[in-house]
């Protein structure tokens, strides 16, 4: 069966964040995530596109799966970003794109979509209440 | 008939700013303010109905006029009620930064998301984890939409691009910061390509500083940094997003 997905493509700007973040609420609500993982996610995402600020604008989907919540972002256009997240293990203490996703999501991946933009994957399990 | 007594012509600004800046006088201090705080008073009328009592408002700004008397040199050809009004405007500016209710945001939903901090701590220790936004509405009999706007509401953080120019990244901005630098060492080159905000983290107070290390080095979790240090949970997450958002400006 095809996981329900929720989908939109929405400016990088900042006065348009509190619209995925409503959205990314009302997501977690249906999956029962918890608060603390809910803020998670959201961090993730700003975080990324933050990174991402010199495109006009990004496509968001949240995917409902039995085990958690799946978000693609992109194409993102910022090599900068594919290079971060694919590029050497950052050193201890060093504070970067990548330590701040693996320490608010359980995975993350990058796939190469057209003219080498990326779509970056975020995954996060749902620890059923 | 007796004769009219002189009158006394009110000391003026300058006469009473001496005499506490060089006698300590402090009476000529208070008669400042007060005579200032008509100044205060409508400056902070500007500011109302953005989810805060105009009285609060007012105290703050009183507190930007007694900064600027404190801080008035005698020296400038500059009248006192020149010199505080920036200053007036700047604390109370500063206050709706700090508050986070720049924006306007319905009392109803202050109201809810000042209950929320607590109400989410009590249910995290009651739960032993972090509760669901169904439950956090179930307890303040409220509905998850709401919930999730009160929340919304409470998230007044900035991100900013690293790429972002000063004027905010509009059409008009073609400002691209990673232009102005010059020649880029290779390790310079290397910390970029990793996305890296380590060289604004100095920038940070210290208890900012520690929060960051906690949650992305220790890997501490938000509930947990929140009972180390005394806040609440929402105060970590507000305090972690401001620290992202600074270091990047910074980095810009």
């Amino acid at each position: 069966m095809r996981p329900d997905r929720i989908a939109l493509e929405t400016p990088i700007e900042r006065g348009w964040e509190p619209v995925f973040r409503l959205v990314l609420g009302g997501v977690a609500d249906r999956l029962d995530l918890g608060f603390e993982d809910l803020d998670d996610i959201q961090l993730a995402v700003e975080r990324l596109l933050a990174e991402a600020g010199t495109q006009e604008s990004v496509q968001l989907s949240f995917e409902i799966l039995p085990e958690g919540l799946r978000t693609r972002i992109g194409p993102l256009r910022e090599h900068a970003i594919a290079e971060a997240l694919q590029g050497p293990e950052p050193r201890p203490g060093e504070l970067t794109l990548r330590r701040i996703l693996e320490t608010v999501v359980d995975s993350f991946g990058v796939e190469t979509v057209d003219d080498g933009n990326i779509m970056v994957i975020l995954n996060k399990r749902v620890r059923r209440p | 008939m007796t004769p009219a007594q002189p009158t006394r012509s009110p000391e003026s600004d300058r006469d009473l700013l001496k005499r506490y800046h060089i006698g300590g006088d402090t009476s000529a201090r208070e008669e400042l303010v007060q005579r200032h705080l008509p100044l205060v008073r409508s400056l902070a009328r500007r500011y109302a109905g953005r989810g805060e009592a105009l009285e609060d408002i007012e105290q703050v700004g009183a507190i930007g006029l007694l900064k600027a008397i404190d801080r008035y040199d005698l020296e400038r050809e500059v009248s006192l009620t020149t010199y505080a009004t920036p200053n007036v405007v700047g604390e109370i500016k500063r206050h709706f930064r700090d508050k986070g209710w720049a924006i306007r945001v319905p009392r109803g939903l202050q109201e809810l998301n000042a209950k929320m901090s607590g109400t989410i701590e009590r249910l995290t220790i009651k739960l032993e984890r972090s509760p669901t936004i169904a439950e956090i509405a179930t307890e303040l009999e409220t509905t998850p939409e709401q919930v999730l706007e009160a929340m919304e509401a409470g998230s007044a953080y900035s991100t900013v691009s690293l790429s972002t120019g000063p004027g905010g990244g509009g059409d008009d901005d073609d400002f691209d910061p990673m232009e102005s630098i010059g020649a880029e060492d290779d390790e310079f080159e290397r910390t970029e390509q990793r996305a890296s905000l380590e060289p604004a983290l100095e920038s940070l107070p210290e208890r900012e500083r520690e929060i960051l290390r906690m949650r992305f080095e220790e890997g501490l979790t938000q509930t947990q940094i929140a009972d180390k240090i005394g806040i609440s949970q929402m105060h970590v997450s507000r305090l972690i997003r401001k620290s992202l958002a600074r270091m990047r400006d910074e980095l810009a």
